[in-house]
């Protein structure tokens, strides 16, 4: 049965953004993976390849946008689903290019999404 | 002649000489056939040639120019070039040119070109310009500020918000109702702060002039479409009718959605909240190709703007009376936003209103600039 469950992997360094994610996917019947930085995050879906990756952007040691773009030099990476899920607004020229380049399926700013709507979007990547 | 005060130079060469001379910025002059015929002592020193190093030299070998991403501009683009063929520009240039010194560095410039006039023909053309690397990093450190700041003040807002919306949808256990009140209290508390940190972020973007504009082709369309769709809720609890009109030949047309949206997203909202129940909302989108601009208008049956406040209405954190009796939650911010970015874009905004008979806002905005 566990290997059916689907695979997300949180990568947030926000202890209490990250557990909340952790706990309400857990509840929609997903198998959790967490990392709290980049570098971390990187190894785990390189080793672990799961269904889809929420990445946060702000982190220390190895940011979202560098480890978005290091997943897409990865064989199995480059195409693997990733939703980046941060608080920086997508206004800045630079950042929104660098993203980007790094083609994540949705760009959601934590604040304005509800947690269930996250959810939602998740179940929406996977089923399609 | 020895001159020890300015007075003693009154009218002759040397005193314009000598302001030249001692001028903070750097002045280079050219002749009609864009060769160098004068660099002050100021383009002397930012640019690392001796003036009679350059003079009878063609202007593009001694400022070679280019653009930020280091593309090179040839002199046929140069404005001083374009005065020169009598084009009218005395260009405030808002992205820096950037300058190349004789060893090949580089510094961002900004500029000002006229013409040399002599008995009615131009002679030359005369370029003063400054380096403006202080003002780009104080720009930067700003608009660095702005992101760290919103990144910061929305962490713990995000977790207030996820953590009361699972207590709120029994993902910790049912609630009881007095609870379920409380939570929802600490949601709504929490969802204005997410609407005021929004709403400042947008109003220090746009003072500081970090809003990029990024026109892509938009479907005005299903823009306000989604905004409508965002507005649903709220129209329903007033039963409110709120239509849009388009005119049918509305193409796709060059505009930053993400700004257009924000104009859209409070016209609507501000029309929905201060009318009544039972209020009629309509929003009309129409495209004149022949003026090249896209009209909007949003009108509702609501409260109005007291005529003795209406001169107000577009101030910063302004909010009149009468919806401050009403409604204690808004943040003063919105028309003054909506207001920012249409005039940012070189578009226009005016309103008609009558108190307890309703509003009407006008927009007007050239295709390409929002």
């Amino acid at each position: 049965m566990k290997d059916t469950l689907k695979k997300v992997l949180i990568v947030e360094d926000e202890r209490p953004l990250r557990e909340a994610l952790r706990d309400i996917l857990t509840n929609s019947g997903f198998s959790v993976l967490e990392a709290g930085e980049g570098e971390k995050g990187l190894a785990l879906a390189l080793t672990e390849h799961p269904d889809i990756i929420l990445l946060d952007l702000m982190m220390p040691k190895m940011n979202g946008t560098e480890m978005l773009k290091r997943l897409r030099a990865d064989i199995w990476g480059k195409d693997a689903a990733v939703i980046v899920l941060t608080n920086l607004s997508a206004d800045s020229g630079e950042l929104v290019r660098n993203v980007v380049r790094g083609t994540p399926l949705f760009f959601l700013v934590k604040s304005d999404w509800n947690i269930h709507d996250v959810v939602d979007k998740v179940q929406e990547v996977l089923t399609r | 002649m020895k001159a020890e005060t300015l007075s003693h130079l009154q009218g002759t060469d040397a005193l314009a000489k000598a302001v030249l001379e001692s001028l903070g910025e750097g002045v280079i002059v050219i002749d009609t056939a864009g060769k160098v015929a004068l660099l002050n002592r100021a383009a002397e020193e930012m640019m690392g040639w001796k003036s009679f190093e350059v003079v009878g030299r063609g202007v593009e070998d001694v400022i070679q120019k280019e653009t930020e991403e280091g593309e090179h501009i040839p002199y046929k683009d140069y404005i001083l070039k374009k005065i020169l063929e009598g084009k009218e520009i005395i260009v405030p240039v808002t992205k820096p040119y950037w300058f190349k010194r004789r060893d090949g560095s580089r510094f961002p410039a900004s500029l000002v070109a006229t013409a040399v006039r002599y008995d009615n023909h131009i002679v030359g053309a005369v370029e003063v310009f400054r380096d403006v690397t202080g003002e780009q990093e104080v720009d930067r450190a700003k608009t660095e500020f702005v992101s760290l700041a919103s990144h910061q003040l929305r962490t713990p807002l995000s977790a207030v918000n996820w953590y009361a919306e699972m207590l709120m949808a029994g993902d910790a256990g049912e609630l009881n109702e007095k609870q379920r009140k409380y939570m929802d209290e600490i949601y709504h508390g929490n969802q204005r702060m997410v609407e005021l940190v929004n709403a400042l972020l947008n109003v220090s973007r746009l003072e500081m002039a970090t809003f990029v504009v990024e026109p892509e082709p938009t479907n005005v369309m299903t823009l306000v479409r989604s905004v409508l769709d965002e507005l649903k809720p709220m129209v329903d609890k007033k039963y409110q009718t709120l239509t849009p009109t388009f005119s049918p030949d509305l193409p796709l047309i060059p505009a930053d959605p993400r700004l257009l949206r924000i104009v859209f997203q409070n016209l609507l909202s501000n029309a929905v909240k201060y009318s009544a129940e039972g209020g009629k909302v309509e929003c009309a989108v129409s495209c004149k190709k022949e003026t090249g601009r896209l009209s909007i208008r949003v009108s509702d049956n609501g409260m109005g703007i007291p005529q003795s406040q209406q001169n107000q209405i577009f101030l910063k954190l302004f909010r009149a009376d009468n919806v401050r009796e009403t409604d204690t939650e808004g943040t003063g911010l919105g028309l003054y936003i909506v207001k920012s970015i249409v005039e940012h874009s070189g578009g226009t905004i005016r309103f008609e209103s009558i108190e307890n008979k309703g509003t009407t806002f006008f927009v007007e905005l050239p295709l390409g600039k929002v």
